[in-house]
C-alpha cells in the first residue's frame, strides 16, 4: 500500500513536469529530458552554467547552438554536434526515449513522434500511437504472465522452505545415524577380524596338527587312515547343521537388513528374492549392452553416408564419426599417395573447417561414454569435476570401489530414464528416491535393533574362544556385510543431500523446485536437455554431447551458467549459458550456438518473476497510459 | 620390414625439415608450437593410429619390434610436424623445382650471349641474341630478339623472346590484359641511337639514358652526366633462356612432386636473369610474403639457408609470419631506395612462378666483377617457369616518381565507394537472418559506426554460389533492404570453384559452353573444393567474362539487391586436392595456354570478371566493390585485397603493416588484413590493439574463422568496448582525410598508407622502418605489438614538429624516443606543416555523415606555414570522371588560411555540390593568441578560444579553435586570424 502511495507521488510528479515542461519547452530546450529541465534552467538564471562534467562553462547562445562546447554533449542535447551526447523524445502515445546524438537529423526516423529529425531533409511520420498500442498490449501481457509467474513463485518459495527445511532434518537425523552405525560397524569389523584372526590361528594350527599328524603317519601303519577319515567328515557334516540352525535363529534382523539392503542397492545387490525390481535391473542391463554396441554401428552408417554425398559432410558441423582409418588419414598427407583424389581434397579442406577432425573427436567421444558402461571409469569421476569431489561428503572419499560401481549404475539408470521425451522430467540423483524409500518403510527402531544385534555378539561370544564358532563367524561376517553395505548408502544419501543442500538457491530458493528436474527443447536434429543444477546436453540419435556441467548462477540470478563441456577439436570445452526469463511455466526457449561450442538458452520460470520488476511494469504502463495525447480511446 | 618400408620413406622424406630449417625458423615455429598446442595431440593421436593400422596385420616378433621403432619415430616426427601447421612438405622448396634448382646453381659469366645487328625498328631499338661461334656446340639454340623501349617519364621496357622467324614450335605466353591500353600512347619512338665502341646508347629521360653492351651482354639505366648507374640486367652474366623444342628421344619432361605429376609437354622453358639496383641501399615490393618491408637477402655470405622469395598465388593453410614463401597473390615489381640515388624499380610482367634471390653483399666474391658506379648495389636474381622477359625499369628518382612509373603501366587504383572506406564486420559465418539482425543492431545499441556486413561460404545453398540457403537466408532481399534503410551494405562470397552439380545453373551453362579450364587431357577440370567436386571458370576468355559477369545482374543473382557487394576467395585457385593446394600446371586454358604459363594471373582475371559484372549490373554508374584474395599487378583497377588467412598472434599484427606497406608500394594501397586474425583466438589486449593499428589502414574489415569465439567489439566487457569502438570511431572522423587520399592514390598511384622513406627519402633512419606508417603525408601512425606494453620506441622524421593527436604535445622529430603508451591509444602524430580533414561527427555510417560538417586541423611547420587537401564527391558512382567534384587546397601562412580550388572549372554541366560547412579549425603550434578570426568574402567574425584536439569525453587537451567559421566547403575564402 505504501509502495503504491509512493508510485502515485511519483507519477503525480511527473505528469506535474512534464505539464510544466509544455509551458517552459523553448526551441533551445530541444532533446532534454523533463527531469533535466531543471539544470538547463540555470541558463536563464545566471548566464552560463558548466557542462556536466565540469570540463567547460556554456552560455544561453551555446545551448543547442550545433558546436559541441562540452566533450559530455550537455551543451548540445538537441543537435548532433557532440558525438557523447543524448537526444531524449518525448514520444506522447507510447514510451519516451533516450537516443544517441549521432542519431539526429542523420535521415533516419529514430523516434515515434519524428521529432529527431527536424532539419527538414526528411519528413518522418508520428507513429507513436500505433508504436505505443502494440507496446503497450505486449507490456499488459507481460505485467499478465509476471502476476501469474509471481503468485507462482510464492507459492514456490514457500514450498521451497519446507522441502528444505525437510532435507535439512534429513540430513542431521541421518548424521547422528551414521555415527552410530559407523560405530557399530567398527565394532563388527573388529570382531570379524578378531573371528578372521582366530580362524586364520586355528587352520595353522589345523595345518601345524595335520602336518605333526602326517609326520605322525610316516611313522604309524597305515590302516589308522580309515579312522581319520570318518573323524573329519563328522566335522563337516557337524558344522553345517550350525549354520543352517543360525540362520534360522537369526532370521527376523537378517531378513529385514537384506531387504533394506537390497532396497537401496538397486541393481548391485542381486537378492535371493526374485523380485520384479531385479528383473528389470537385467533387462537395463541388457539395454546397456546393446547401446555399447550401437554408436560404433550408427558411426559406420554415417561415414557410407557421408562419402555419397560429400557435400553435406562440409555443411553439417554434427556429423558424428568417420572410419578410424579415414580419420587416421586425415592430416597424415604425407601418406597422399594412398589417397584418391577426393581424399586428399577433403583432407586439404578440413583443415580450413576442422569438420573431420571433429568427428573424429566426437566419434572418440562416444567410444568413451561406452566405455562408462563397460567398467568402472575413472575418466568419468574427473569429469564430474573437482569441486565436485569437495562437495562431497568425506565418506564418498572413502568408498569402495564397489560403491562406485553403484553409483554408476545410478546414473546409468538416470540416462535411460532420460530417453524418455517429456519436456521436463526428473532425474534422480544418486539414489535419492531409493534412500527416501528405505526411510519410509523402515521402522525407525532399526537402528536400536542392530544395536542389539551386535551387543549380543559381542556379550555372547568370547573372542578368545578357539575353536572359532563358524555359526557365530558367518553371522558376524553377515551382520558386518550388511551394515557396512547400509551405512555406504547412508553415506552416499547424506552426501547427495549434502550436496543439494550446498547448492545456491536464490535468495529466497525460488529455484529450488528445479532440483532434479531437466527441461528439453527439439531444434532440428537435436534435443537439447537442461538438468539445472546437473548438467546440459545435446542428443542426437543415440549419441549424446555433455554441453556442460552445472557451474553456478551469474548476474543475479538472471543467468545459469554451464561449463567444462566435451570439449570442441581445436577450441574450447562447451559451454551453455541460460538466461531466465519470467513465465509462468519452466521451458526452454530459443537454444543457439553464437559461437563454436559456445551455447546459449533461454529459461522461462515463475523463479525470476519478481515482484520489483513487476512493479516497474505495472508503473511503465501507468505511466505511458498517462502519457497518451487526448481524444485517442485505447478501445 | 618391407611392408614398413613405404611409411619410412615417408619418414625420410620429412627428414629434411629436422635439418634445412634456418635457426631463426626454427624459433618461430617452436613458437608457433606453444600458441596452438592442440594441434599437437591431434597429429599425435593421427600419428599413432595410422602406425597401428599398418601393424595389425603383422605378427612375428620381429616386426613388432621393428614397429615399436617406428612407432616412436612416427611420434617424434608427428611431433614435428606438429609444431607447424603450415605444412611445409606440401609446398615445392627450390630444390624441388627444377627450373629453380637450375638457376641457383649457375656461376656469374655464365651467360655467353652477344648482341648482334642492332637497329632502330618501328621507333624500338632492337637486336639479335646470338651464341658467339667459340661457344657453339650440338646444344646450340637459335637466336633471341631483344627490344627496347622507352616511354615518357622516364620508363624504359625491354622485351626478350624466341625469333618467331625460326617456327618455334609453341608461342610463349605474354600476359594480355595488364598493361593499360594507353601506355602505348606513352611511348617515345626512337630515331637513333648512339654507338660507343660496343655500347649502343639511346635516350630515356632528362638526363638518364639506357645502354646496350654487346659483348658481354648487358642492359642498363645511367645517369647521362655522371655515368653513374641506376638499374642494370645481365651485369652477372646469369641469364638464361631455354627455348622450346621439339621433343627428342629419351628426353624426360615430366616431373613429379609427391603424389602429383605434370606431364610438362612443352618441356623445359625457363627464363633467369640477375638485376641489379645501383645506389640502393635496401629492396622492397615483391609481394605477397608475411616479412619485413625491407627484403632481407635469402642467399650469399651470413645467410645460412633460405629459400627465394616465392611468387606463387597459393591457399596457404595458417602461413607463418616470417617466411620468404609466397602467399595469395603475385607482382614481380622491386623498388629499391638509397641515400646516393634515391628511389628505382623493375618489374617483370610475367605470369608464370617465380623465384626471386636478394643477394647478399659478397654473394660474387668467387667470381667478383667490378661494375662502374659500384658504390652501394643490391643484385638480385629472377627465376620463372615460362613465358618471355617484358620487363620495365622506372628510374625514380623520387619514391613517389616510381609509384606514379609502376602506376602508368598497370594502372591506378580504382576510386573507392565512400562506404568502403569505413568499417567492415565479417565472421565465417554469420549464420541466418536473425544473427544479421542481432549483429546489425549492436553496432547501433552500442553507437559503434560500420558501413559493411559480410556473409562468408554458408550462406549458399550448398556452395553453389549465387544461390542462398533457402532456411538459413529465406529472404535476403528483405534483409539487405532492412540494412540499407539505415545507410549499410551487404557483401557476399562468391568464389570461382563451380560444384559440379547438374541441377546447378551455373555449372550446367559453364559445362554446355565449355567454360571451364580444362585438365591436361582435354576434359573439364574436376578438383576438389568447399562443394566437393567442383570445376574452375576459365576467366581468360573475354567471353567467359563477359558471361560471368552478367550472372551478377539483379536478374540472374536472386536475391541481390544494389546494396549487396562481392567477395572474391579462393581464386589462387586452391584447389584442395591439387598440387600444392592449387590446380595442376598442365591444366589448359582458353587458346592453349597452359596453366603454368598463367597462373599467378588467374586470381586477377576472376577479380576483374565479378568487378565487371557488378559494374554492369547498374549499368556502369555505380563503383564495384569486390575484395579479392589472389592478386597479380593491375588488380588495384579492380578492387580491394587482404592478405588473407593469418593467426589471431601479435606476430601477425606486426607483419600485417609490412605487407600492406608493400601492397601499396607495388600499386595496390586499398588492402587490409583480418582485424583480430582469421584463425584462433586473439587476447582482449591484441584485438584492442589490432583495431587500433588496423583503424589507420586503408581497408579495415574485423573477420574470423568458425572455430573461434565471437569476437564482435562489445563482447569483452565496457572498457574494451569502449577502446574498440574508440578505434572504430577515430577512423570515421578521418574519412576525408582517408578519402581524399584515395582520390589522389586514383590519381597518381601514390599510396594511402606510406612507407616513411617515401615521405622522409633523405631520412636513413627511416629506410627500413615497418612498425610505423605515414597515412598521407600528414600522419604517422605507431603500431603497438607487444603484450602488456607501458612505452613503445618511436622514431620521429627530422626537420619536423609531430603533433599528438590526443594531447597536442609537440615534438622534435630526429629521434627515436620512448613514449608511455596506456590501453587508450596507439601513438599518432599530424607533421607540422600539413591541415587535415576531419569529420568529428560519427554516425551509424557513412551515409548519413553526408552532411555533417568539416573540422580543419593545423599544425604549422617553423614559418607558421601548413597546407592539405580535400577531396569530395558523391561517393559512389563516376560523374567525378566528368568533373563533378570539389577539391580544394586550404593554404595557412602568415595567420592567415585559403581556401584554393584545384578541380577544374567545369563547363560542361555535371558539378558536384555540397553544403558542408567547416565549423572548427584547431591550430596546432600557432604561437600567436588570437582572439578571433576575421572570415572574407562574408566580412563575418568567429572566436577563437581553446578547445579539446578531439571530442571525446576523457580529453583533457586544447588547443586554439576557431569556433564556427561555417564557411561553404565548397566555396573560395579566407581567414585572417586577428
Amino acid at each position: 500500500m505504501k509502495i503504491q502511495t509512493q508510485s502515485f507521488l511519483l507519477l503525480l510528479f511527473c505528469s506535474v513536469l512534464v505539464l510544466r515542461s509544455a509551458v517552459v519547452r523553448s526551441e533551445n530546450l530541444r532533446g532534454v529530458a523533463p527531469i533535466d529541465e531543471e539544470y538547463y534552467n540555470g541558463l536563464s538564471s545566471s548566464g552560463t552554467i558548466k557542462c556536466r562534467d565540469g570540463s567547460k562553462s556554456f552560455t544561453k547562445a551555446q545551448l543547442n547552438d550545433d558546436f559541441c562546447d562540452c566533450s559530455d554533449g550537455s551543451d548540445e542535447p538537441g543537435t548532433s554536434a557532440c558525438p557523447s551526447g543524448k537526444f531524449y523524445c518525448r514520444n506522447a502515445g507510447h514510451s519516451p526515449l533516450s537516443i544517441y546524438s549521432s542519431r539526429v537529423n542523420d535521415g533516419i526516423c529514430d523516434c515515434c513522434d519524428g521529432s529527431d529529425e527536424y532539419d527538414g531533409k526528411i519528413n518522418c511520420k508520428n507513429t507513436c500511437w500505433e508504436a505505443g498500442k502494440v507496446a503497450r498490449d505486449i507490456l499488459r501481457k507481460k505485467i499478465a504472465t509476471f502476476r501469474e509467474g509471481f503468485t507462482i513463485r510464492k507459492h514456490e518459495v514457500e514450498q521451497a522452505k519446507l522441502s528444505a527445511a525437510k532435507d535439512e532434518e534429513e540430513l542431521s537425523r541421518l548424521k547422528n545415524e551414521e555415527n552410530i552405525l559407523k560405530g557399530l560397524v567398527q565394532q563388527l569389523k573388529e570382531r570379524k577380524e578378531q573371528i578372521e584372526k582366530a580362524e586364520e590361528k586355528e587352520r595353522a594350527q589345523k595345518e601345524q596338527e595335520e602336518k605333526q599328524k602326517k609326520e605322525a603317519e610316516e611313522a604309524k601303519l597305515k590302516e589308522q587312515k580309515g579312522e581319520e577319515k570318518v573323524n573329519v567328515e563328522e566335522e563337516a557334516v557337524g558344522s553345517k547343521s550350525d549354520d543352517e540352525a543360525g540362520a534360522h535363529d537369526h532370521s527376523p534382523l537378517g531378513q529385514d537388513l537384506n531387504k533394506a539392503a537390497a532396497d537401496v542397492e538397486v541393481g548391485v545387490a542381486h537378492n535371493d528374492e526374485d523380485d520384479d525390481r531385479d528383473a528389470s535391473l537385467d533387462n537395463i542391463e541388457e539395454e546397456h549392452a546393446e547401446e555399447n554396441e550401437e554408436p560404433s554401428k550408427v558411426t559406420h552408417e554415417h561415414d557410407h553416408e557421408e562419402s555419397s554425398n560429400a557435400a553435406h559432410e562440409y555443411d553439417h558441423s554434427h556429423v558424428p564419426g568417420i572410419k578410424k582409418e579415414d580419420a587416421s588419414k586425415k592430416d597424415a598427407s604425407e601418406d597422399a599417395e594412398s589417397l584418391s583424389r577426393e581424399e586428399l581434397g577433403r583432407v586439404i579442406g578440413s583443415r580450413w573447417t576442422g569438420k573431420k577432425t571433429e568427428e573424429q573427436d566426437e566419434d572418440a567421444g562416444s567410444a568413451r561414454h561406452n566405455d562408462n558402461y563397460d567398467d568402472d571409469n575413472d575418466d568419468d569421476d574427473d569429469d564430474v569435476s573437482d569441486n565436485a569431489h569437495d562437495e562431497e561428503y568425506n565418506g564418498y572419499d572413502t568408498e569402495t570401489e564397489e560403491d562406485h560401481h553403484k553409483y554408476e549404475d545410478d546414473d546409468h539408470m538416470d540416462d535411460i530414464a532420460d530417453d524418455d521425451s517429456s519436456d521436463s522430467h526428473k532425474y534422480e540423483s544418486d539414489g535419492e528416491s531409493d534412500m527416501s524409500d528405505m526411510e519410509s518403510t523402515s521402522n525407525p527402531s532399526w537402528l536400536e535393533k542392530i544395536q542389539q544385534t551386535v551387543r549380543k555378539f559381542l556379550e555372547a561370544v568370547n573372542p578368545f574362544q578357539t575353536p572359532v564358532d563358524t555359526f557365530e563367524s558367518e553371522h558376524v561376517r553377515k551382520e558386518y556385510d550388511d551394515a557396512s553395505g547400509k551405512l555406504s548408502k547412508m553415506q552416499s544419501r547424506i552426501s547427495s543431500l549434502t550436496k543439494k543442500l550446498g547448492h545456491d538457491f536464490g535468495p529466497e530458493k525460488e529455484f529450488y523446485s528445479l532440483y532434479g528436474q531437466c527441461f528439453e527443447i527439439k531444434e532440428k536434429q537435436y534435443v537439447y536437455k537442461v538438468c539445472p543444477f546437473k548438467e546440459a546436453t545435446q542428443e542426437e540419435g543415440h549419441s549424446t554431447t555433455r554441453l556442460g556441467q552445472w557451474d553456478k548462477f551469474d548476474e543475479s540470478h538472471r543467468v545459469m551458467l554451464f561449463s567444462n563441456g566435451d570439449k570442441c577439436w581445436n577450441g574450447p570445452q562447451r559451454s551453455l549459458t541460460v538466461r531466465l526469463r519470467c513465465g509462468s511455466k519452466v521451458e526452454v526457449a530459443d537454444i543457439d550456438e553464437p559461437s563454436r561450442c559456445e551455447y546459449s538458452a533461454l529459461l522461462t520460470t515463475p523463479a525470476v518473476c519478481q515482484e520489483g520488476r513487476l512493479k516497474e511494469l505495472e508503473d511503465k504502463l501507468e505511466e505511458v497510459n498517462k502519457e497518451q495525447p487526448q481524444g485517442h480511446d485505447e478501445l | 620390414m618391407e611392408v614398413i618400408a613405404p611409411d619410412v620413406d615417408l619418414f625420410f622424406l620429412n627428414f629434411p625439415f629436422l635439418f634445412d630449417q634456418p635457426k631463426s625458423q626454427v624459433r618461430l615455429i617452436n613458437h608457433k608450437y606453444t600458441i596452438i598446442p592442440s594441434s599437437k595431440s591431434v597429429y599425435s593421436s593421427v600419428a599413432f593410429q595410422s602406425s597401428y593400422d599398418h601393424s595389425t596385420d603383422r605378427s612375428t616378433m620381429k616386426s613388432i619390434v621393428v614397429f615399436h621403432h617406428f612407432l616412436f619415430l612416427l611420434l617424434f616426427l608427428s611431433h614435428l610436424n606438429s609444431i607447424s601447421s603450415w605444412k611445409k612438405e606440401e609446398f615445392r622448396n627450390c630444390n624441388q623445382t627444377p627450373f629453380c634448382e637450375r638457376a641457383r646453381s649457375r656461376k656469374p659469366q655464365h651467360c655467353k650471349l652477344i648482341a648482334t645487328d642492332v637497329t632502330i625498328h618501328d621507333g624500338d631499338l632492337t637486336a639479335k641474341l646470338i651464341t658467339p661461334d667459340k661457344f657453339q656446340d650440338e646444344n646450340s639454340t637459335n637466336p633471341l630478339i631483344l627490344s627496347l623501349s622507352v616511354y615518357q617519364n622516364g620508363i624504359l621496357r625491354m622485351k626478350i623472346d624466341e625469333d618467331p622467324s625460326h617456327n618455334p614450335p609453341k608461342k610463349r605466353f605474354q600476359v594480355p590484359d595488364v598493361i593499360l591500353p594507353e601506355f602505348e600512347s606513352n611511348k617515345l619512338w626512337l630515331q637513333r641511337y648512339t654507338n660507343d665502341g660496343d655500347s649502343f646508347i639511346v635516350y630515356l629521360f632528362d638526363g638518364y639514358e639506357a645502354v646496350v653492351t654487346s659483348d658481354p651482354l648487358e642492359v642498363f639505366v645511367r645517369e647521362q652526366s655522371s655515368g653513374k648507374r641506376v638499374l642494370s640486367f645481365n651485369s652477372h652474366g646469369l641469364f638464361d633462356f631455354e627455348q622450346l623444342r621439339v621433343k627428342k628421344e629419351g628426353d624426360e619432361w615430366e616431373e613429379r612432386f609427391r603424389s602429383h605429376t605434370d606431364s610438362r609437354p612443352f618441356g623445359p622453358q625457363s627464363i633467369s636473369f640477375d638485376v641489379s639496383f645501383h645506389g640502393a641501399d635496401f629492396v622492397y615490393g615483391i609481394p605477397e610474403h608475411a616479412t619485413s618491408l625491407a627484403l632481407k637477402p635469402t642467399n650469399g655470405p651470413g645467410v645460412e639457408h633460405s629459400e627465394p622469395y616465392r611468387l606463387f598465388n597459393l591457399d596457404v593453410f595458417e602461413y607463418l609470419h616470417e617466411s620468404p614463401f609466397g602467399l595469395y597473390g603475385s607482382i614481380p615489381f622491386m623498388l629499391s631506395h638509397g641515400k646516393s640515388h634515391g628511389t628505382s624499380g623493375f618489374f617483370w610482367l610475367n605470369a608464370a612462378e617465380m623465384q626471386i634471390d636478394v643477394l647478399g653483399s659478397g654473394w660474387d666474391a668467387e667470381n667478383s666483377i667490378l661494375l662502374p658506379s659500384d658504390e652501394k648495389r643490391i643484385d638480385t636474381l629472377w627465376m620463372s617457369e615460362a613465358g618471355i622477359v617484358d620487363a620495365f625499369f622506372f628510374i625514380g628518382p623520387k619514391p613517389k616518381d616510381v609509384m606514379k612509373q609502376y602506376a602508368s603501366v598497370t594502372g591506378t587504383s580504382a576510386m573507392p565507394q565512400l562506404f568502403s572506406t569505413g568499417y567492415h564486420q565479417c565472421r565465417w559465418n554469420y549464420r541466418d537472418e536473425e544473427d544479421v539482425k542481432n549483429v546489425d543492431s549492436k553496432f547501433d545499441e552500442y553507437d559503434i559506426p560500420y558501413d559493411v556486413l559480410w556473409l562468408d561460404i554458408e550462406h549458399t545453398d550448398g556452395k553453389r554460389y549465387f544461390t542462398w540457403d533457402k532456411v538459413l537466408f529465406p529472404n535476403p532481399e528483405g534483409m539487405q533492404k532492412d540494412l540499407a534503410s539505415r545507410g549499410r551494405r551487404m557483401v557476399t562470397i562468391v568464389d570461382p570453384h563451380i560444384k559440379r552439380d547438374d541441377n546447378y545453373h551455373i555449372h550446367k551453362e559453364a559445362s554446355k559452353n565449355g567454360y571451364y579450364v580444362k585438365d591436361a587431357s582435354g576434359k573439364d577440370f574436376d578438383g576438389w573444393c568447399w562443394p566437393g567436386s567442383s570445376s574452375y571458370i576459365d576467366m581468360v576468355n573475354p567471353e567467359i567474362r563477359s558471361w560471368w559477369g552478367d550472372k551478377f545482374a539483379y536478374t540472374e543473382y536472386v536475391g541481390s539487391t544494389p546494396s549487396l557487394y562481392i567477395w572474391n576467395d579462393m581464386n589462387e585457385p586452391s584447389v584442395f586436392n591439387g598440387p600444392e593446394v592449387t590446380m595442376p600446371r598442365d591444366a589448359l586454358h582458353y587458346g592453349n595456354i597452359e596453366h603454368r604459363e598463367l597462373h599467378n594471373a588467374y586470381g586477377y582475371y576472376f577479380h576483374m570478371a565479378t568487378s565487371e559484372g557488378i559494374l554492369k549490373r547498374e549499368g556502369g554508374t555505380d563503383r564495384p566493390f569486390v575484395l579479392s584474395r589472389a592478386f597479380f599487378p593491375g588488380t588495384q583497377r579492380y578492387g580491394t585485397v587482404w592478405t588473407g588467412d593469418n593467426i589471431a598472434e601479435w606476430e601477425h599484427l606486426r607483419v600485417s603493416v609490412p605487407m600492406i606497406l608493400t601492397l601499396g608500394l607495388t600499386g595496390i594501397t586499398f588492402s587490409g588484413a583480418d582485424v583480430g586474425g582469421f584463425f584462433g583466438n586473439p587476447d582482449t589486449e591484441l584485438l584492442v590493439r589490432w583495431y587500433q593499428v588496423a583503424a589507420y589502414l586503408p581497408f579495415f574489415r574485423g573477420h574470423a574463422h568458425h572455430d573461434t569465439k565471437r569476437r564482435e567489439p562489445w563482447l569483452f566487457g565496457e572498457r574494451n568496448t569502449e577502446l574498440m569502438s574508440d578505434a572504430i570511431r577515430v577512423r570515421y572522423t578521418f574519412l576525408p582525410y582517408f578519402y581524399t587520399l584515395f582520390r589522389e592514390a586514383n590519381v597518381t598511384g601514390v599510396p594511402v598508407a606510406r612507407p616513411l622513406w617515401m615521405e622522409f627519402p633523405h631520412d636513413e633512419a627511416t629506410f627500413n622502418n615497418d612498425e610505423a606508417f605515414m597515412v598521407g603525408n600528414g600522419l604517422l601512425v605507431q603500431g603497438v605489438y607487444t603484450k602488456r606494453a607501458k612505452d613503445v620506441t618511436v622514431y620521429l622524421p627530422k626537420d619536423h614538429t609531430w603533433y599528438d593527436l590526443k594531447s597536442g604535445t609537440a615534438y622534435k622529430g630526429g629521434k627515436t624516443q620512448k613514449m608511455e603508451v596506456t590501453d587508450a591509444d596507439i601513438p599518432v602524430f599530424q607533421r607540422s606543416g600539413t591541415i587535415i580533414p576531419r569529420k568529428d561527427r560519427f554516425r551509424r555510417s557513412t551515409v548519413q555523415m553526408e552532411n555533417d560538417p568539416y573540422t580543419l586541423v593545423i599544425a604549422v611547420d617553423s614559418s607558421g606555414a601548413a597546407e592539405g587537401e580535400l577531396y569530395i564527391d558523391d561517393g559512389k558512382s563516376y560523374e567525378f570522371r566528368q568533373g563533378a567534384y570539389i577539391h580544394r587546397r586550404f593554404i595557412f601562412s602568415n595567420g592567415k588560411l585559403t581556401s584554393v580550388n584545384l578541380a577544374p572549372s567545369s563547363s560542361h554541366g555535371t558539378k558536384f555540390l555540397s553544403d558542408c560547412t567547416i565549423e572548427r579549425i584547431i591550430l596546432l603550434g600557432y604561437s600567436a593568441k588570437p582572439k578571433s578570426a576575421r572570415i572574407k568574402p562574408s566580412n563575418h567574425a568567429a572566436d577563437i578560444e581553446l578547445g579539446p584536439l578531439q571530442i571525446r569525453s576523457g580529453i583533457r587537451s586544447s588547443a586554439l579553435t576557431i569556433r564556427k567559421p561555417n564557411v561553404g566547403v565548397s566555396d573560395d575564402w579566407t581567414i585572417q586570424l586577428l
